[in-house]
């Protein structure tokens, strides 16, 4: 039975942000330099996951598994011969440890306070739409942030906890590196610990309930990144299921389904990557904030069915990405502050997945255009034919554009060694309308891999 | 610690959590849904039990978080039971 909460008529605060991370702390910012009283609640580490767990911590062990892998293997190519290379987990975590420190996130609460933001430590909870218990006191406010972000998705498989697992928590503070790993999940994250281990030397196995690695992804950059995992020595099992872990003495036993196939993995580690699950145990049914369990839900305002509360980041989709949090993070404060509202637009939304080559997107997938019932204009380039990929070595690889039949572009595809920067191209052109013609006309300097975006515009008739 | 949990009740005063309502509203459930007085003391346990994980860190709850949560762990175990929990407030 729903209670009807009358509106109090005086506030402790203008603003409660549920949650320091990107959707709620660049909110905060906005919403106290234009003079309002605000408060942020955290309850684990001031900047949520991004600086302290995810793309932070895990780009800086990128750094020092690509230079170990590269100074062994790669170097030699080049005439450069790197003898002794070796590895020591500690001094990789140290540095691993300074990158995060780097963020800041550790001065969080000082610099928060520094603009005039209340810093609560506590779990939120909603007593009534406008109350938020935190610790043992109860605060009020005249509108809310939620951006309390996700939970890791344990799969339940038989014997799994028993076994014993980490998650990728654990798996940036190892200090002494599994001789084998396997790892469930063939997501982002997923893909992205298996080229990290892989790239330490780890032999590891991947194993992935859809029938390919990045499903979200276009098919060929799934292709390019099995083949190039495999020639790596990479294990890589695509529609297959986990479902049974044993132990036997110090290996866990990984039982694996793959259609009528059974396979068995003796591996020292399992990395549990399968997901994440939508933070809203905070009391939203005392609020008449609606949700599912892909999340909260919102308008493009990102306001939700309670009007004065709002919700942003990872929590509500559709994106997981710190990027996609901290603009909406922008839009809710505006809207919040100021009578001409502005609404969300996932159109040009850049996706980047950090294996080696790197792996970017923007927009929409050619299955998804088509989908949407679009005469896609589609083409592809491998990156092998430009000059950079003569002087680095370096052939794996391409450039995919999608444009409307305006020739407006739509969605893009990278895959190249610096995929992640050469990507941002194309986001400015879907996110502006540009045509495939527009990038094609533009100088592109030689010799870098951004000419393969201008010959893949160029194939755009 | 779940001990120094309050519940904000509809009224809007608070009380202390008491884990023994819990309790005897899961296993009258139960036993409203003809489950043995074995299973419904075991099944009161374990949710007793897990409400407090779940209540832990959390200062302040409402009674229907209360009723809410202890249904959807209650649902794990007995579904017709957990569905009475949840929409007979009078059952303990």
């Amino acid at each position: 039975m729903t209670v009807k909460h009358k509106r109090p008529t005086r506030f402790d605060y203008d603003l409660i942000i549920v949650g320091s991370g990107a959707g709620g702390g660049v909110a905060a910012h906005m919403a106290s330099s234009k003079g309002k009283k605000v408060a942020i609640v955290e309850q684990e580490t001031i900047g949520g996951e991004c600086p302290n767990y995810g793309c932070v911590p895990t780009k800086a062990l990128l750094r020092a598994a690509e230079l170990y892998h590269d100074a062994s293997e790669v170097a030699p190519q080049f005439g450069v011969n790197a003898t002794n290379v070796s590895l020591n987990m500690t001094s990789v975590k140290k540095w691993k440890d300074l990158a995060v420190k780097r963020t800041g996130t550790s001065a969080g609460d000082r610099a928060f306070a520094a603009e005039g933001i209340t810093v609560l430590k506590g779990h939120g909870h909603f007593i009534t739409p406008w109350e938020l218990s935190v610790g043992n006191k109860r605060y009020t406010s005249k509108q809310f942030i939620v951006a309390t972000g996700t939970k890791d998705f344990i799969p339940p498989v038989e014997g799994l906890k028993s076994a014993g697992f980490i998650t990728y928590h654990k798996a940036i503070n190892l200090t002494k590196l599994p001789k084998s790993m396997l790892v469930i999940g063939g997501g982002a994250i997923g893909t992205e610990f298996t080229h990290l281990f892989n790239k330490f030397g780890v032999e590891v196995t991947q194993v992935e309930f859809a029938p390919r690695l990045l499903a979200r992804e276009e098919p060929e950059s799934s292709e390019l990144i099995q083949a190039l995992f495999e020639r790596d020595g990479v294990n890589v099992l695509t529609g297959a299921e986990v479902y049974k872990v044993t132990k036997d003495r110090a290996k866990k036993v990984v039982h694996v389904r793959q259609g009528k196939k059974l396979h068995e993995f003796r591996v020292d580690e399992i990395l549990v990557a399968a997901g994440k699950r939508p933070n809203v145990d905070l009391g939203l049914e005392n609020t008449g904030v609606s949700y599912t369990k892909h999340g909260i839900t919102t308008n493009k305002m990102m306001q939700t069915s309670a009007k004065h509360i709002y919700a942003t980041g990872d929590v509500v989709g559709p994106y997981a990405f710190t990027h996609m949090a901290s603009y909406q993070s922008r839009i809710a404060a505006h809207n919040i502050l100021h009578r001409q509202k502005i609404k969300a637009s996932y159109h040009a939304v850049p996706r980047c997945t950090f294996t080696s080559p790197e792996v970017a997107s923007v927009g929409m997938t050619e299955e998804e255009a088509r989908q949407k019932g679009i005469k896609v204009k589609v083409k592809s380039v491998p990156i092998s034919i430009i000059g950079r990929s003569n002087t680095s070595n370096q052939s794996a690889g391409f450039v995919k554009v999608i444009a409307a039949p305006s020739g407006v572009l739509i969605g893009g595809t990278v895959i190249a060694p610096r995929g992640g920067e050469m990507m941002q191209e194309l986001a400015l052109a879907v996110h502006n309308g540009l045509k495939a013609r527009d990038v094609a006309a533009t100088i592109h300097a030689f010799p870098t891999w951004s000419e393969a975006v201008r010959i893949a515009c160029a194939g755009i008739k | 610690m779940a001990n120094s949990n309050h519940i904000v009740k509809r009224a809007g005063h608070t009380e202390p959590y008491d884990e023994r309502k819990v309790y005897a509203s899961v296993y009258s459930a139960c036993m409203a849904v003809r489950e043995t007085q074995a299973t419904a003391e075991l099944v009161a346990d374990k949710v007793t039990e897990e409400m407090k994980t779940w209540l832990n860190k959390k200062h302040e709850v409402t009674s229907h978080d209360i009723r809410t949560h202890a249904a959807v762990h209650l649902k794990n175990y007995n579904d017709d039971a957990a569905w009475i929990l949840k929409h007979h407030r009078n059952i303990s």
